[in-house]
C-alpha cells in the first residue's frame, strides 16, 4: 500500500508514452508515403500453398533448381492448422516431383489437416506431385496440365542389389497406396499407367492430360481457380454446419 | 535419398559447389523471404515464402525487389 502512494501510479504514466509512439508512426508514415493511412486489404480466409519446381528433401538441390523446401511447407501447414482465421488451404501444383520422403511427408500433412483443402494442377504433377494432388479433399486439374506416372528408379552406386531392390519396392508401394487410398482410381489401373511401355521417350509409365486423369478417376474434375475456391467455399460452408450441429447436440 | 521425378540426375544436380551459397532466406516486414546477393552488396527478392495470399501484394517482397542490408534481418 505504502509503495503505491510514494511512487507515481506507474498505469498513468504508460498511456502518455504510447501516445507520443503512436503520434511518431503517424508522422513517419505521413513523411513515407504523404498520407496517414495505408489501405490494408483484409486478412484472408483462405491461404495458398504454391508447390512449386522440385520437392526438396534431405539433400539441398542447387539454386538452378526451383524448389519446395518441406521445412517450409510442414511449419506453414501447422500454422494453417493452428489459425482460427484460416478456414481453408489451395494447394496449387507445378511440379517435376522430387524426394519421396519429403513429398510423401507434405501428402500426410495436407491429408490429414482437419481444414477443407482443394489441390489444382497447374501445368504438371509429375511423379510425386500425384500423392500431394490427391491427399486434398477435392481436387482439380487444368485442362492442359499434365501427371507424369512411372516407376520410382535409382541412379548411382547401388550396394547390395536384393536389399535396395526390396526397398525401392516398398517405396513404390507407399506411394501406390497413398495414391489409392486418397483417390477414386484403383491400384490396378494406377498400376497399368505406370509400368506402361511405349509413352514416354526413355521410361516406362504414361503420361497422363489433364483430361484423362479425371476419367481415370485420378483427379475429381477439371477446372481452375474459380472452380477450386467455389468448392473451397463450399467445403467450408459444410464444415461449419457439421461444427454447428455438434453443439447444437 | 530417393528421387523420384521424370528428370534425369544431371538436370538437377551440378557439380559447382559454390553455387549453394548463392541464396539465403532472410526475414523482410515479417515475411520469410529467399534473397540472393548482388554485385554491389544488396539483395534480391527471388521468392517470397508465405501461404497468405496478402503477403504477395507487399511491394517490398516482390520477386525483383533490390533489398538493401538494413531493410532485413536473417
Amino acid at each position: 500500500m505504502t509503495n503505491q502512494e510514494e511512487s507515481p501510479n506507474p498505469e498513468e504514466q504508460e498511456p502518455e508514452q504510447e501516445k507520443e509512439q503512436q503520434s511518431k508512426a503517424l508522422l513517419q508514415k505521413i513523411q513515407q508515403l504523404g498520407q496517414s493511412q495505408v489501405a490494408q486489404a483484409p486478412d484472408s480466409n483462405i491461404h495458398i500453398l504454391p508447390i512449386i519446381g522440385q520437392i526438396e528433401g534431405h539433400v539441398q538441390l542447387p539454386p538452378k533448381n526451383k524448389t519446395t523446401k518441406y521445412e517450409h511447407l510442414i511449419p506453414q501447414l501447422i500454422a494453417i492448422e493452428q489459425n482460427p482465421k484460416i478456414e481453408g488451404v489451395i494447394v496449387l501444383l507445378n511440379t517435376v516431383g522430387g524426394d519421396v520422403e519429403a513429398g510423401l511427408a507434405i501428402s500426410e500433412m495436407i491429408a490429414t489437416l482437419s481444414k477443407p483443402s482443394v489441390s489444382i494442377v497447374l501445368g504438371g504433377g509429375h511423379s510425386i506431385g500425384v500423392p500431394i494432388s490427391v491427399a486434398t479433399d477435392y481436387s482439380y486439374i487444368v485442362e492442359t496440365a499434365t501427371m507424369t506416372i512411372h516407376p520410382v528408379r535409382m541412379s548411382g552406386l547401388v550396394i547390395g542389389v536384393p536389399q535396395t531392390f526390396e526397398y525401392m519396392e516398398k517405396m513404390q508401394e507407399r506411394v501406390i497406396n497413398f495414391v489409392t487410398n486418397h483417390s477414386n482410381i484403383s491400384e490396378d489401373k494406377f498400376k497399368e499407367l505406370m509400368f506402361d511401355k511405349g509413352n514416354l521417350t526413355r521410361d516406362i509409365g504414361t503420361n497422363v492430360v489433364g483430361e484423362d486423369a479425371v476419367k481415370y478417376g485420378l483427379i475429381n474434375e477439371i477446372g481452375g481457380i474459380s472452380q477450386a475456391m467455389m468448392k473451397l467455399n463450399e467445403l467450408i460452408q459444410q464444415q461449419k454446419g457439421y461444427s454447428d450441429e455438434k453443439v447444437m447436440q | 535419398m530417393i528421387h523420384y521425378t521424370p528428370l534425369s540426375e544431371h538436370d538437377i544436380f551440378e557439380d559447382d559447389p559454390t553455387q549453394y551459397d548463392q541464396h539465403k532466406i532472410v526475414h523482410v516486414r515479417g515475411k520469410s523471404v529467399k534473397v540472393q546477393q548482388l554485385e554491389d552488396g544488396s539483395y534480391q527478392v527471388v521468392h517470397l515464402l508465405s501461404t497468405n495470399p496478402q503477403h504477395y501484394l507487399d511491394q517490398h517482397c516482390m520477386p525483383g525487389t533490390i533489398l538493401k542490408q538494413q531493410d532485413f534481418r536473417d
